[in-house]
């Protein structure tokens, strides 16, 4: 058996070895930190190493007492992510559906005009360019059965939208969770804000799936220098970054870099556009440095204001899966990313120019959080001038992270639609030829009740589908 | 050596006739080149169907008119206190009280008045799913999680409806009667039913043991209902839908194969097809067996 040494130094292990670079880590530069992935490396076989297992032979492998394996299959296999995007891809229009003429464009005031209620409205193909880009559309939603993208402006979006343009309109932080039942449109009313958003100039970003930040699925590191210890998402919150400058370009090229930036590993320049800053990386590692520096610059005085959403809120309100070097498990605000949005929602943030800070919760894919359903119905409680109800006494886990984090947030409830709503929304469908049925009241009230009472979703599963879905 | 050639031989193509003799008499002269005859489908072009009084409106409403499509939509006014039902029934209610007769006349103790005809046992006032719908979805069903089916059907439904419209082969021409490809998208169930229907086999050929002699069997054409044509033609489909390549993960894919196998039937490109063709020449060449001597001697009996 050859050994890696030669006989002679037995002793000591070769220079040859010595010399050899045992990883790539070394050669960076000390400050940068080697991202943590979350791949099992440790189950992964070594091949190089020698054990006693098993017979060794150079060449053939003699394979005794199995049947020959049946033929296998030479065809491709799908790509590297292309399984994924086919779960997730998102289709916004349908050829064979009608086209649905004479409705009305999507505006500003559209959304927070009360004589808009139970309107069908098509969003401009430049916001749709924008929400989809912002991925405030979801895989989930029924976009693909019709001609373009529509939506219905409902009651709710006008009480919700309408006070909170006009607080941010007098440069106030609106912090808000839009909570409600089971597929009832909290995300849809999420879409609605991020579209208002869009067109009242503000900068928006978005978190469209929170628990891809906390469930291990994206790589990791630690922020030096921080204490306590916080951790970053370098590769998402560079695609992040992308999202956001693309996004908001418009907005973001025309602001000036005016603090500044000398710690930053790229050199940004005082003239520079904050669209050119967000775009001044594409190397994961520094992208929570420069995402730290443009968030930085966008709460400096002067600047428009910023719409913070993020869907998916009881994911973030629990201990993540991923591992601090120690091998505990990180709270999720640790997160870096998950911190900047909890401080902003619990206030601790200052917005000078007004802001607009949105956790939309979800009922179909989450957790039980029973930290955050108690602070959401204190919150509640609160905004209606209830007495606040006590915690639980017998539950010993309750998250004081996560009262903080909700502490004077707003709680809107979004609730089931009217019949009205209702109706111009089936019509919008019967016009498009997707449902095919006489829409008079006796449909619209059937189908309203099969949907408790108007539950937007169920309202669909009950007129869309044949079959239930 | 005895030459093969008879003249016999040439009715071994003759297909199945569906339609009566009666009508090939105002046969049109023969297309220009050859083409699959099928019943009325023997024109290929697609067409509309009759619109007439006769004719239940087969059209979907969308196409009744290209005039009306093209005219702008405008919201109608909610009509709170329009003519309907509600009121027409409150008002003939409150007349009956106005003429000083009892509300609740009829049938005394009954909620809701008294039954013509009482309902039989296995009687539905209403069908939840069509039928095509309730069938499908069974078969698909594994393990007996027929929720986990109903998803399926309607994820099948739901990609045939944002698919493009199918190009109809003339070769696999499609039932008689059927509407223009380009309006199937929007009714998915009938494009369902369509594909179904069109690829299943007319016969099925039953082996009968040792009725040939020296312990062959005899092969006998049988005709089938048509709910378990469909069952063949579910069957097969899916038997080309499970040796297609899973391209995706999640639980759309499945439909997904499922779907694309029916828009290729549709299509005509499908193996399907050459499944109910070889069905159909086995079941004609076993026409002879119908006047087998050991088939005669058992029905003497």
């Amino acid at each position: 058996m050859a050994t890696a040494n030669c006989w002679r130094c037995l002793g000591r292990p070769s220079t040859q070895r010595l010399l050899a670079p045992s990883s790539l880590a070394s050669f960076r530069a000390p400050t940068s930190v080697a991202a943590f992935t979350t791949s099992a490396t440790l189950l992964a076989k070594d091949d190089n190493s020698f054990s006693m297992k098993g017979h060794i032979r150079s060449g053939k492998r003699l394979v005794l007492g199995k049947k020959k394996k049946g033929k296998t299959d030479r065809s491709k296999p799908p790509g590297p992510g292309e399984r994924k995007a086919f779960r997730k891809r998102i289709q916004l229009s349908n050829d064979n559906a009608l086209k649905v003429t004479g409705l009305p464009e999507l505006e500003a005031q559209k959304l927070v005009d009360p004589a808009a209620v139970g309107q069908i409205v098509s969003l401009p193909s430049d916001l749709v360019d924008q929400l989809r880009t912002a991925e405030a559309f979801k895989p989930t939603q029924n976009w693909g059965l019709f001609r373009s993208p529509h939506m219905l402006v409902r009651k709710d979006t006008v009480d919700f939208l309408g006070d909170l343009t006009k607080r941010v309109g007098n440069k106030e932080t609106v912090r808000t969770v839009i909570d409600g039942e089971r597929s009832v449109g909290k995300s849809m009313l999420g879409l609605q804000t991020m579209a208002a958003g869009f067109m009242n100039k503000m900068v928006v970003i978005n978190i469209p799936e929170a628990q891809d930040l906390v469930e291990a699925r994206t790589d990791y590191s630690p922020i030096p220098r921080t204490t306590p210890e916080q951790f970053s998402h370098p590769t998402y919150i560079l695609k992040l970054m992308q999202a956001i400058r693309s996004a908001n370009e418009e907005i973001l090229s025309k602001e000036i870099v005016k603090l500044e930036h000398i710690h930053l590993p790229v050199s940004v320049s005082r003239n520079s556009s904050l669209a050119s800053l967000a775009s001044a990386t594409k190397e994961p590692e520094f992208a929570w440095p420069i995402f730290h520096a443009l968030w930085q610059e966008l709460l400096q005085p002067g600047r428009p204001p910023i719409m913070f959403t993020l869907d998916g809120l009881s994911h973030i309100m629990r201990i993540s899966d991923y591992r601090s070097p120690s091998f505990n498990l990180i709270h999720s605000h640790d997160l870096a990313l998950i911190r900047l949005f909890v401080e902003a929602l619990g206030g601790k943030t200052y917005f000078p120019n007004g802001a607009a800070i949105v956790g939309v919760t979800t009922k179909g894919n989450s957790l039980k959080v029973k930290s955050m359903d108690k602070a959401l119905e204190q919150a509640a409680a609160d905004q209606a001038g209830l007495p606040i109800p006590e915690r639980d006494a017998f539950y010993a886990k309750y998250d004081e992270r996560v009262f903080e984090a909700l502490k004077g947030v707003k709680v809107f409830d979004v609730k089931s639609i009217s019949k009205l709503e209702a109706r111009s929304l089936m019509e919008y469908w019967a016009a498009s030829g997707v449902l095919r049925m006489r829409v008079d009241e006796r449909t619209v009230s059937e189908k309203w009740t099969l949907a408790g009472n108007g539950v937007l979703g169920e309202l669909e599963r009950a007129s869309l589908y044949v079959s239930r879905l | 050596m005895a030459s093969n050639l008879s003249p016999w031989g040439a009715c071994r193509s003759l297909t199945l006739r569906t339609r009566s003799i009666l009508q090939h008499a105002e046969r049109k002269p023969a297309a220009p080149f050859h083409i699959a005859r099928r019943g009325l489908a023997g024109n290929t072009t697609s067409r509309d169907p009759p619109s007439g009084p006769g004719s239940d409106g087969a059209l979907p409403p969308s196409m009744a008119g290209h005039s009306s499509a093209e005219k702008s939509y405008t919201i109608p006014p909610p009509e709170q206190f329009a003519p309907n039902w509600l009121n027409a029934d409150a008002i003939a209610k409150l007349e009956q009280v106005a003429a000083g007769e009892d509300l609740y006349d009829e049938g005394v103790g009954l909620k809701f008045g008294k039954l013509d005809e009482l309902p039989g046992k296995n009687d539905h006032l209403q069908k939840r799913y069509p039928e095509v719908i309730d069938q499908v979805t069974k078969l698909l069903m594994r393990d007996g999680k027929l929720s986990k089916a109903q998803r399926d059907m309607s994820l099948i439904l739901n990609f045939l409806r944002t698919s493009s419209a199918p190009k109809v082969s003339p070769l696999r021409p499609l039932l008689p009667g059927a509407p223009p490809a380009h309006t199937l998208p929007l009714d998915p169930v009938l494009y369902l039913t369509l594909a179904i229907d069109s690829v299943a086999p007319l016969l099925r050929v039953r082996n009968m043991k040792g009725m040939a002699g020296g312990g062959n069997a005899l092969e006998l054409p049988e005709p089938m209902a048509a709910r378990q044509r469909r069952r063949v033609a579910v069957m097969w489909i899916l038997d080309a839908v499970n040796k297609k390549k899973s391209k995706g993960s999640g639980r759309a894919m499945f439909a997904h194969r499922v779907a694309e196998e029916i828009i290729s039937v549709i299509e005509g490109r499908s193996t399907v097809w050459d499944r109910r063709q070889n069905v159909h020449k086995l079941g004609t060449a076993a026409r002879a067996n119908l006047n087998h001597p050991a088939l005669l001697a058992k029905r003497r009996k």
